[in-house]
């Protein structure tokens, strides 16, 4: 077989990502006799003008992470696609938004605003901001335009293959890579992870037991075998795709949902409030009051990794 | 005056782009270093519970 073309680029991301493709260790050998790199700026010196210089539909597989939240993430996006074959969304922030994407409960002025101007780390007596173009003596330098709305991969470009994950773990990116050995992708569209909820693969005692307040997770030590959720703790595992092991329940710290909402669930925040709304004991509306104030930043806890793809989608900004 | 840019900054985590302005005479006249990305995690993390931080600002940097 001839050896596979592969691009690996990062948007708005973390790096994770890129260093979970490293932590395949030694089977890192079995990608370079696989496959020849192309385009990754974590690890290699290739640059912008290279990839643009590529034929359409030269590169075989682009695993792309990150979200797209910038004017240049979205030309990158774009030109991937056209020089890739198969387009890979790679990780949480790529799939889902991300991290990056609770910036949606913001606004970029905000953001400018703060990190810019207020933060107590700055000298900006002039209130300067970034611009896409300044004038300098020597001529002219530009920037790409920060957008308001952090987006997914999918919400800018069509894509193959969703591998989610905060990073990716180990196992899923070998499915992967086996995959592209044995030329056995799955049909167009899949999902590389599981197909049931966290909680089916979660060994956690579950007692159908109610509950009868929430949790912060520093008020209580939960028991290391009983459900979390069970014990008044917000796991997202029922609104959680499987496929990563139950790795943050297995240390007894509940699921954050980083692997986006299983087959078939529409909004991962919808199913949440269904799982607490089956188990939590109400008598009437003043607990049903009390269960509302219990849950501290739900947008921010129910979308953690989820924001762009989920019925809110951002806050809605105030007109000014 | 001839401009040279170094775009993506590559072996490194993050984003960067260097633009290097060459006199006549072929010298550096002047050279900017740009991070052409912001994220805000200096404001999404307003709002957001205290115990839930050491599982957000992980994601500033992943490497
Ligand atoms: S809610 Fe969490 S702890 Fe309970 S079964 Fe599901 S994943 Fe396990
Ligand atoms: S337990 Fe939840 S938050 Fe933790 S890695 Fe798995 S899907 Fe992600």
């Amino acid at each position: 077989m001839a050896k596979l073309k592969l691009a690996l680029y990062w948007a708005a991301a973390c790096g994770g990502c890129d260093v979970a493709v490293l932590d395949i260790n030694e089977k890192i050998l079995d990608v370079a006799k696989l496959a020849d790199i192309v385009f990754w700026p974590i690890a290699l010196d290739f640059k912008y003008h290279h990839v643009e210089a590529m034929p359409d539909k030269s590169v075989d597989v682009c695993l792309f992470n990150g979200a797209i939240r910038s004017s240049e993430q979205e030309h990158i996006a774009k030109m991937l696609r056209s020089k890739s074959k198969v387009l890979v969304s790679f990780g949480s922030c790529a799939c889902f938004g991300g991290i990056p994407a609770l910036a949606n409960l913001t606004t970029r002025a905000e953001i400018m605003e703060r990190a810019y101007i207020e933060a107590p780390s700055n000298e900006n007596p002039n209130k300067t901001l970034p611009q896409t173009k300044v004038s300098v003596p020597e001529g002219e330098l530009t920037l790409p335009e920060l957008y308001d709305n952090v987006l997914t991969l999918a919400q800018v470009v069509p894509v193959e293959y969703f591998v989610p994950g905060c990073p990716p773990t180990v196992d899923l990116i070998l499915k992967v890579v086996n995959a592209l050995a044995t030329n056995s992708l799955p049909p167009v569209g899949a999902t590389i992870a599981s197909d049931k909820t966290l909680c089916d693969e979660c060994d956690r005692k579950k007692e159908k037991k109610m509950i009868s307040r929430i949790y912060r997770t520093h008020e209580i030590i939960p028991d290391p075998e009983r459900c979390l959720l069970e014990q008044g703790l917000l796991c997202m595992g029922s609104a959680t795709r499987g496929g990563c092991g139950a790795l943050c329940v297995k240390v007894n710290i509940p699921c954050r949902g980083c692997f986006g909402p299983p087959a078939g669930v529409f909004d991962q925040g919808a199913k949440l409030v269904s799982s607490i709304a089956s188990i939590y004991q109400t008598n009437g509306k003043q607990d049903i009051e009390k269960m509302v104030n219990e849950l501290v930043d739900p947008a921010g806890t129910f979308y953690r990794f989820g924001m762009s793809v989920s019925m809110l989608k951002r806050r809605i900004p105030q007109k000014t | 005056m001839k401009k040279i840019t170094i775009d993506p900054i590559t072996r490194l985590e993050g984003h960067g782009k260097i633009d290097i302005f060459l006199d006549d005479a072929g010298d550096v006249a002047n050279a900017y270093l740009q991070i052409p990305e912001l994220r805000g995690f200096e404001k999404f993390c307003e709002g957001r519970p205290v115990e839930e931080l050491p599982r957000i600002v992980p994601r500033i940097c992943g490497v």
